[in-house]
């Protein structure tokens, strides 16, 4: 006990309630710290103003429910029945006390455990209880003082004291059998609800209690017979008496872990099966911590046995000839892996670092070329926990594996995914490649590591700074291996027909887009110029001819992508292959039917509208000015056309007047957009990697934004190129009001349009009007600026209503809207969701 | 491994028996089904009459007692709001079924998405451990998950008649019976299990001769249980109509979704333009339709569940007229009763899970909205093709969908400077209430154990 370092003692400022007629009262401000003195564990917290007042003295035992809600908050049910809670103002305060209070806990309770039996000294304000020796006459009886004594927690933990003190489990277990004897099924019904009750109590030790040899066949056999049931028996003893479920793959010897693995699956059984229905959440988590404590020791003590790991490890050597031992020993690693997942990161790392030292690579390239489907799904899963558990390292082993002139794993995962014929195992090889080569990931658990185990992982990662080596890492797939993996999409060059590609073929490259979807997001210069070098967007633009409607949607999500990154290359490649005449294909082939297909190419569209994306505008009408007229079931492709149409809107003479007459910031921006049109065309972008580089290398998503400020990427100096508030305005004032009145439509049109020239200019003075739109721009410019600063990934989301946008529509619209006269949900309510949206991110629960 | 014409009987026998098909099998259904889903629109049309279902997670054996209740597929036509998986321990088969059954009957079935059909939530509240317990891989959830990027995200339901046909079945036991007037049309009605009337209202809100159910009298303050504050408030406003039995068509169409509203969709079209096939994204109009509750408050507010709105009245009213709607008919919220009219009956919250999580104590329920007459004989495929017969739908007008766009169209704008007139009337509901299924049809809900344990 000595041992127990108290919570360290800064002042942590705290509230304390206790509940009184169903209402918290306030019994004042203080410090909270937690105190152990004469082998009791106190929390004290002395009043704020008269630190000689202490607003607070609680024992901490070893049974009481304490619970941590939200992050400042503890409540717990004091011995005499008072409901009380600490609200704490800072997270870190409740978090030391809370680790305080779980310590005593655990510690008091291993006493507990000790001296069981022995000790009878019930706490003084707990009388104690006292129930008959149970026979099959008083069983009635028995349950009617548990049930009396379990509705207050004084009476619940007198209970768990007699049960454990005088051993009365084992006393109940015998007349199971008896009552099965005389089939007397209200006997074996009361037997079943005292078994209940007893595991109700949420007593750690008799729950563990329960799970041992002696008696667990006893305790389930009572809960096969459940009164709310009574028709019905389950066959939970015949379950857990088979010991054949028990897989020994490797023969371990300390009987104490070997018992611990036994309970932990009793406790798994009874959790998932025996008492799934019934189970409370306090003792749904004492169950899992139970388990969760088991699998710790357990994982911990094979780790650290080496001959164990040796003869684990060895299984995969030649001298091994049964395959079914092999396998074992995979699925085995993988529950291994899967249990580490819940360790403490260090503790993962040395399970890792001990399994990686015996083999553990070999295995996973062993398990992932298996012919057995389950191995192979097993094999990519303890790869996918490694790359999440340390990126870093599986990479520096790929560069090992490189430099020594062996495989490296990528290439043996590409090639297998290309021939992988289980659908199941190749989306999940699909991700592993994904994992592996995302840059951002866990970066975070990873730096700790560094920090905890600093020399070794310098020595294996061979000097490189994490970031250095991810990047590195990044450009020798796309010089060595991305070619292989999407080789197929190559092979479709000169295909004629994609009308025969069969089930497989159809499968992998949907994969392939999707991780070329990604990769695209992800890697933004690298992947976006050996697509180009590749030529790959007019391969994948080739799917959209498949007649199999799910690839033609994930091939069109990829030019979504490409669109919704705002990048000139990508859209001018879109350009210069036309590859929105396979778009429009589809959308004409879906055109008024109502499907997803439909509903995709218009979300597209609607995008490139409402961005207004002005090369893919300009390239639209130009093109396929007549197709679109005939659109007219959306008003998506009138806009686009009247986008362009005000784009090249002749400058009337009013607008020239007004640009003469006004502040001479008009003209030269003017003169700008006019310069990025015509520059529309210019080269082919020889000079963008630097441009693009920089922005891969400031990193954050939310930066094509302010690229496109640069006029090397052909937006005019005030005014950003891409403008989604504006545009997404536009959008919603053009559908409020074309509905209503189009003698307002004017005023719909955003302000950078109405700068190069817009008819809004006749309606009232020029110079007025557009400065003052673009006062208001330039506030809205700054909201956007605060939302987008509160660190939402905007652009990695396909969605197109992203929070910002959202928020300034709402905002934007409430001018515009009154007009309309649109009753009910008005404006004022419209503009006061916006400080609530901004708070209700992440979604949880149900 | 093909799983057509017989095999796919053969599977939803299996399933029914709630047992789980092999993978291959499920991976064919699979793909089956998103051939299906591919070509269903973000809002799918679907014709009264139809039986309308909230949540089910999971809860098979209770989903046989709604089929038990409701009839059976494909003698009853279904829309299914949602959150088929979760929380119960038979995710799995109970989505299986339905989606064998989508498959089987396409036309008489229609699933539509739920926030808990998401790779995140399942992982989370259980349909993913279901899978990896009953097949020992994931390979299974990732193939359902697929299917879920697919499903629609709403419902709208047309030509569902102003009045029921009242039902011939007998008069519960503990209801005092005062049923309305025979001539006077029925709009609501509700049944327990057995098909027994226990509440019957008539529109004329002015004669609130209703049976009262005497368990149930003081339940709920806005479930029409008996006349309610809100019932009454609705006399003159909501309830109370200008046709008494005759034109019977002038009912709009139900808007079926999840969740709820949001406050990027004003107009039924604006959903028909989104990009379905994805996660369920934590923000935005997708996320909203799935999250979203109604609440008695003004305007829009934050929701407690991190995602989504809550709505009041004056944006479901707003909503309801701007798309010519009736009802909004969501789930998403357990409702002890099993369903909730609010807000003047202009949305509705139907809950088909009893006892819920095997412990919640509720009822569960169905609504059901008949045929109106003048429709008959207009047979429609619930996918496909809406083109032709003037259902296909015009963005940026607000054409009604139910095929009256014209002189909707008209109508709307001559009085769209004008204060708000009478919402529709809501069609006729006949909700049938009912209880989990009784213990002795079915085994002890469990899960199944892991089979094989090396640690």
């Amino acid at each position: 006990m000595a041992l127990v370092q108290p919570p360290s003692n800064d002042r942590k400022r705290v509230k304390v309630y206790e509940l009184k007629n169903n209402d918290w009262f306030d019994r004042g401000t203080g410090f909270c710290r937690g105190v152990f003195v004469n082998d009791e564990a106190k929390i004290l917290v002395a009043s704020e103003d008269d630190p000689s007042r202490q607003l607070l003295e609680t024992k901490i035992s070893k049974d009481d429910g304490y619970q941590k809600q939200q992050d400042t908050l503890i409540v717990w049910t004091e011995q005499n029945g008072t409901d009380m809670a600490l609200s704490f103002q800072e997270p870190e305060g409740c978090g030391s006390i809370w680790d305080f209070v779980n310590d005593m806990q655990s510690r008091l309770q291993e006493r507990a455990a000790q001296d069981d039996g022995l000790s009878d000294d019930i706490g003084d304000n707990v009388s104690p209880i006292m129930l008959p020796q149970p026979e099959l006459h008083n069983l009635h009886e028995i349950e009617n003082h548990m049930r009396a004594a379990n509705s207050t927690p004084a009476g619940r933990e007198a209970l768990a004291k007699f049960v454990l003190s005088n051993n009365y489990v084992p006393k109940l277990i015998p007349l199971v059998e008896m009552a099965e004897d005389l089939e007397s099924a209200p006997d074996l019904h009361r037997l079943c609800s005292i078994m209940k009750m007893l595991i109700l109590l949420n007593d750690t030790a008799i729950i563990e209690y329960m799970v041992t040899d002696d008696v667990v066949l006893g305790v389930v056999g009572a809960l096969e017979y459940d009164p709310d049931f009574p028709l019905h028996k389950a066959n939970h003893r015949q379950y857990l008496s088979d010991e054949s479920k028990f897989k020994e793959v490797v023969k371990i010897q300390d009987e104490n872990i070997k018992r611990k693995i036994h309970y932990t699956y009793r406790l798994q059984y009874l959790k998932d099966v025996v008492l799934a229905r019934i189970l409370d959440d306090p003792t749904f988590s004492v169950l899992n911590s139970l388990i969760f404590f088991h699998q710790v020791d357990i994982v911990q003590h094979l780790q650290v046995n080496q001959p164990f790991l040796k003869e684990l490890f060895g299984i995969f050597g030649p001298a091994e000839q049964n395959l079914q031992r092999k396998k074992d020993a995979v699925l085995f690693i993988q529950q291994c892996t899967s249990i580490a997942k819940s360790l403490q990161t260090q503790s993962r790392a040395q399970l890792y670092q001990n399994f990686i030292n015996n083999g553990l690579l070999d295995v996973i390239q062993y398990a992932l070329k298996h012919q057995d489907a389950s191995v192979r799904v097993a094999g990519t899963d303890i790869l996918v926990s490694l790359i999440d558990h340390d990126a870093l390292m599986v990479r520096s082993y790929i560069f090992k594996a490189i430099q020594e002139k062996s495989k490296p794993l990528t290439d043996t995962l590409i090639e297998l995914l290309l021939i992988e014929v289980d659908l199941g195992v190749k989306s999940q090889m699909a991700d592993a490649i994904k994992i592996l080569l995302d840059p951002h990931a866990n970066s975070a658990s990873i730096e700790a590591l560094g920090r905890a185990n600093g020399d070794f992982l310098a020595k294996i990662r061979g000097q490189l700074s994490p970031l250095a080596q991810t990047d590195t890492f990044i450009q020798n797939f796309y010089d060595e291996s991305a070619r292989k993996l999407f080789q197929p999409f190559k092979d479709l060059d000169g295909r004629e027909s994609m009308d025969d590609l069969t089930i497989q073929q159809i499968n992998l490259y949907i994969h392939l887009v999707e991780v070329l979807c990604f990769f695209i997001r992800q890697h933004s210069f690298r992947s976006k110029y050996f697509i180009l070098s590749e030529g790959l967007a007019a391969r994948v633009a080739q799917l959209m001819e498949c007649p199999e409607k799910h690839l033609k949607l994930t091939a069109l999500k990829y030019f979504r992508s490409c669109i919704g990154l705002h990048d000139e290359t990508h859209n001018r490649q879109i350009i210069q292959h036309q590859l929105f005449e396979p778009i429009l294909k589809i959308l004409f082939d879906n055109i008024s039917r109502d499907n997803l297909l439909n509903s995709a190419c218009l979300e597209l569209f609607e995008f490139i509208k409402r961005e207004n994306i002005k090369i893919l505008v300009q390239h639209l009408v130009e093109t396929y000015r007549e197709k679109l007229q005939t659109i007219t079931y959306v008003d998506t492709f009138q806009n686009i056309i009247l986008r362009y149409d005000q784009m090249h809107e002749p400058v009337t003479t009013q607008e020239l007047e007004a640009s003469f007459t006004s502040v001479d910031s008009d003209t030269p921006v003017r003169q700008q957009q006019q310069g990025m049109v015509n520059g529309g065309k210019w080269g082919v972008g020889l000079k963008e990697p630097d441009a693009d580089e920089e922005a891969y290398f400031n990193g954050s998503d939310d930066e094509d934004e302010l690229a496109g400020v640069k006029p090397v990427n052909g937006a005019s100096p005030v005014r950003p190129l891409v403008n989604y508030p504006d545009d997404d305005e536009g959008e919603d004032d053009v559908d409020d009001l074309a509905a209503a009145a189009p003698s307002v439509l004017p005023q719909s049109i955003p302000a950078n349009t109405e700068a190069q020239g817009s008819p809004d200019a006749s309606k009232s003075p020029p110079e007025r009007l557009s400065e003052k739109r673009r006062r208001e721009d330039d506030e809205d410019d700054e909201l956007l600026l605060s939302i987008s600063s509160s660190g939402t990934k905007r652009r990695a989301s396909v969605n197109s209503n992203s929070s910002a946008g959202s928020l300034k529509s709402l905002r934007r619209r409430s001018p515009n809207i009154a007009p309309v006269k649109d009753n009910g949900g008005g404006p004022k309510k419209m503009s006061l969701s916006i400080p609530l949206k901004s708070g209700g991110e992440g979604a949880n629960g149900e | 491994m093909s799983i057509g014409g017989s095999d796919l009987d053969r599977a939803i026998t299996q399933l029914r028996a709630c047992r789980p098909i092999p993978e291959n099998q499920v991976r064919e259904l699979c793909y089956k089904a998103r051939e299906l889903l591919i070509e269903e629109g973000n809002v799918v049309g679907v014709d009264a009459p139809v039986t309308i279902c909230g949540d089910i997670h999971g809860q098979f054996h209770d989903l046989m007692e709604l089929f038990r209740v409701g009839g059976d597929v494909p003698d009853t036509n279904y829309l299914f709001m949602g959150d088929f998986v979760d929380r119960g321990f038979y995710s799995l088969e109970s989505f299986l079924l339905l989606l064998c059954l989508k498959v089987r009957y396409p036309d008489r079935i229609t699933l539509i998405r739920g926030n808990h059909e998401s790779r995140q939530i399942t992982t989370v509240y259980g349909f993913y451990d279901e899978c990896l317990r009953k097949y020992g891989s994931a390979n299974v959830w990732r193939y359902c998950c697929e299917v879920f990027d697919y499903l629609a995200l709403g419902a709208l339901v047309s030509g569902a008649a102003t009045a029921l046909e009242p039902t011939d079945g007998p008069i519960a036991d503990n209801v005092t019976v005062d049923l309305p007037d025979p001539e006077q049309d029925i709009e609501i009605e509700t049944l327990n299990a057995n098909g027994e009337v226990m509440f019957r209202y008539a529109r004329n809100g002015d004669s609130q001769s209703s049976a009262t159910s005497q368990g149930n009298s003081n339940a709920a303050s806005s479930s029409p249980v008996g006349p309610t504050p809100s019932r009454s408030g609705a006399a003159g406003t909501g309830a109370t109509s200008s046709v008494n039995g005759s034109a019977r068509n002038d009912t709009g169409a139900i808007l079926c979704v999840h969740g709820g509203l949001s406050p990027l969709i004003d107009s039924i079209d604006k959903i028909r333009l989104l990009d379905r096939k994805q996660e369920v994204p934590h923000e935005g109009a997708m996320c909203d339709l799935l999250w979203s509750d109604p609440d008695e408050i003004d305007g829009w507010g934050l929701s407690p569940r991190g995602a989504g709105f809550l709505f009041g009245a004056d944006i479901v009213k707003c909503f309801n007229y701007k798309n010519d709607l009736s009802l909004i008919a969501r789930a998403h919220q357990l409702v002890m009763e099993g369903f909730k009219e609010m807000f003047d009956s202009t949305i509705v919250t139907v809950w088909s899970a009893p006892n819920y999580c095997y412990r919640c104590g509720n009822v569960a329920a169905i609504l059901e909205l008949g045929e109106d007459g003048s429709n008959a004989g207009f047979v429609r495929r619930s996918n496909g093709d809406r083109a032709g017969g003037g259902r296909g739908w015009i963005l940026g007008s607000n054409a009604g969908p139910n095929g009256t766009s014209n002189e909707e169209n008209r109508r709307l704008s001559s009085v769209l400077g004008e204060s708000m007139q009478r919402p529709r009337d809501g069609p006729g509901r006949r909700y049938r209430v009912f209880e989990a299924a009784p213990q002795d049809s079915r085994g002890m809900p469990a899960k199944k154990p892991v089979a094989d344990y090396f640690l």
